[in-house]
């Protein structure tokens, strides 16, 4: 007992510890990648304080934290005051607590007596990926608290899209992870991994289709662009953060990379085999101390990886409107989703044909089925991004409504 | 131990009446403050009392829980104690707020905290899909209705609970009912020692998820299949009520007219944003 406490409180402070400095640098990272994107320089100045050292401006999340914690804590006037406290406190929350089920690793040779201790923080949790889930919609709460706390048009507007916006891509989510639940047959994270570690067969291999599913809807989930919808600068000044200021602020954009790295953790350890490099990392629990650190490494690299390229995504696509967001979500993403779902249940009921050398022809269905579901989807064309009216009578109508 | 409620002796008037029915005037004094405790802290008309109505709130649930025997060490109860009165604490707020947003999120906190109980019980499931289908689907589109109609409740019959002299004693009843049953049950076959297989089979499966599933897609197919066809028509009909309603002409997608206008109105910027 005594322990199992101990173990776990360790866990959880390196991993508070590691998400609040990770979430510190991906600020800058995010701001670097910017810079490179639009060829400027980005922030490169600040270094070690008090000389004239810049270590590529490592410095600079230090700067920025202490930026936050001295500057006015304002509470403005009009607000509803306990809510306005409450909503990025509980977003925060919400953000670190899905942590609890996601490995950061494989495991750990035993310490003293007992068996290996796995890299997680809550490691009999046989729900994991409901859990997620849960507190991923638990995430809606701060947004559209805050969105309606602040009393504020833009902020409302921006907490309206955002709830919408997040139930909405549940569905596709969900729709993505079931096909990996139905390919390990377990919703726990680390079983996920050990069965994608045991065959070598990395479900974005089998299934690319979910893939593309999950990463579209996670994105979503994690509004960042092209889904930002909820706080698109340029239509809602700031959305549902418009009246934050101070540390409240910093909880919500904090808040805003833990969901980041969450998708990123998610990503990598559901389709991109966690920390299982093929030829380096073996699999099973009997691992020395050096196999152990170089999982963790492995899984780190491919978090880190799919977070550049989220970064890189921000920098490359335009946003879309709310009408494509909706359509793209309930006439592309589910439809994908579930012809994903069909085709893997057809390769679990049929396994007896995919073993072995057979795994081939799982991965040559699951490509077939992308292209050919993508083409598919392409033909029919449901999402249309011209909004011009077609018809004299069509215009007329509209210039009716919004007059 | 724990003598039936209406027990036939009640007659027999011995000296001792009071002593022998300990347990009936405990559940009895407590239902009667519950309901007089709920009464008092219902929105009314005025505010007056509801300090009262929390003190013997309270009063009346330590009625109640002293029927309840204690759950085994301190880690346990304690656990147990700070769920459970997180749980019925968010539930009484959740009644009483006249505010609805602020109700909305007491419920939410309610809901949290059942599930923190299912959690406790080892009954995984039952908690995380509190929390994803209560807290995170309905009660978030409740959030969304709510903030979209107008939040503050100006009126009066929106800002009073209807008819709390009925609701007050019949929660009260209720709460009397079941705390009897369940500390009858619970007195009469205190939990037996099971044996590890029993335990491993049923509730510490490692397998737990699978368990479930086969549990449920097995015995209990045809209630699966029923709810899921319940669900069904709820989605048809919705779709239904939404074609119906729709004259704009053109595809699918755009604003229903309904939509934009609603929010006009209701000030939270339509039209100038």
């Amino acid at each position: 007992m005594m322990r199992l406490f101990l173990e776990a409180t360790i866990k959880i402070a390196i991993l508070i510890g590691g998400l609040m400095t990770a979430a510190a640098y991906l600020v800058l990272l995010e701001r670097r990648v910017a810079a490179w994107v639009q060829d400027r320089r980005g922030p490169n100045r600040v270094g070690i304080p008090l000389t004239k050292i810049s270590l590529f401006g490592l410095g600079q999340p230090l700067a920025d934290g202490l930026k936050f914690i001295f500057k006015e804590e304002y509470t403005p006037a009009h607000v509803d005051r306990w809510l306005y406290t409450l909503a990025p406190l509980s977003i925060l929350a919400a953000a670190l607590a899905t942590f609890a089920v996601i490995p950061f690793g494989s495991v750990i040779p035993p310490i003293g007596e007992g068996g290996p201790i796995p890299l997680v923080v809550a490691p009999g949790v046989d729900v994991g990926m409901v859990y997620v889930f849960a507190l991923s919609s638990m995430a809606v709460y701060g947004v559209i608290l805050g969105g309606w706390a602040s009393n504020n048009k833009y902020s409302f507007l921006g907490g309206l899209r955002s709830s919408a916006q997040l139930i909405a891509y549940e569905i596709p989510l969900s729709l993505g992870i079931l096909g990996v639940v139905l390919a390990s047959g377990s919703l726990r994270l680390d079983t996920i991994i050990d069965q994608q570690a045991a065959t070598g067969v990395w479900n974005i291999l089998v299934q690319p289709l979910g893939f593309v599913v999950f990463m579209i809807a996670a994105f979503a989930e994690s509004a960042r662009l092209p889904f930002d919808l909820p706080e698109a600068e340029q239509e809602l000044i700031g959305g549902y953060h418009t009246e934050y200021s101070g540390m409240r602020l910093l909880l919500y954009l904090i808040a805003e990379f833990l969901h980041m790295v969450t998708a990123a953790f998610l990503i990598a350890i559901l389709f991109l085999g966690g920390w299982h490099l093929w030829g380096l990392t073996g699999s099973g629990d009997e691992i020395t101390l050096f196999t152990a650190v170089l999982r963790i490494v492995v899984l780190t690299v491919k978090v880190l990886a799919t977070i550049f390229f989220m970064m890189m995504v921000r920098w490359s696509w335009p946003r879309f409107r709310f009408d494509q967001l909706m359509s793209l979500a309930w006439k592309v993403m589910l439809p994908l989703g579930l012809v994903n779902l069909v085709a893997m249940a057809f390769v679990v009921e049929y396994r007896q044909w995919f073993a072995g050398t057979g795994t081939w022809a799982a991965v040559a269905l699951g490509w077939v089925v992308l292209i050919g579901s993508s083409v598919g989807m392409a033909l029919l064309a449901p999402l249309s991004s011209d909004n011009r009216p077609r018809s004299a009578s069509e215009g007329a109508a509209r210039q009716q409504i919004f007059s | 131990m724990i003598a039936p409620l209406f027990a036939a002796d009640v007659a027999s008037q011995s000296p001792s009446w009071v002593a022998s029915h300990a347990q009936q005037i405990q559940i009895a004094l407590g239902a009667l403050l519950a309901a007089l405790a709920l009464w008092l802290i219902l929105p009314r008309a005025s505010q007056r009392g509801r300090i009262l109505g929390g003190v013997l709130g309270i009063v009346s649930l330590g009625l109640f829980a002293a029927q309840f025997p204690r759950l085994g060490d301190w880690l346990d109860d304690s656990m147990f104690v700070v769920l459970a009165t997180l749980t019925v604490l968010a539930a009484a707020a959740a009644m009483t707020f006249r505010n609805p947003v602020y109700c909305a999120i007491w419920f939410a906190l309610a809901l949290l905290g059942t599930a923190g109980l299912f959690f406790f019980q080892g009954a995984q499931f039952l908690g995380v899909a509190t929390v994803v289908v209560y807290a995170g689907a309905i009660l978030v589109t409740f959030l969304f209705v709510l903030m979209l109609a107008n939040p503050k409740g100006e009126a009066y019959y929106d800002r009073v609970s209807w008819e709390a002299w009925i609701s007050a004693p019949a929660a009260a009843v209720m709460v009397a009912v079941l705390t009897v049953s369940l500390s009858q049950n619970v007195a009469a076959a205190p939990p037996a020692p099971q044996s590890q297989a029993d335990l491993d089979r049923n509730i510490l499966a490692p397998q737990h998820m699978a368990h479930l599933g086969k549990h449920l897609f097995s015995e209990y197919l045809i209630a699966v299949e029923v709810a899921g066809t319940l669900l069904l028509v709820g989605l048809v009909g919705a779709v239904a009520i939404v074609a119906a309603d729709k004259e704009l002409p053109g595809r699918a997608g755009a604003t229903p007219a309904s939509f934009t206008t609603d929010l006009g109105e209701s000030g939270a910027g339509g039209r100038h944003a």
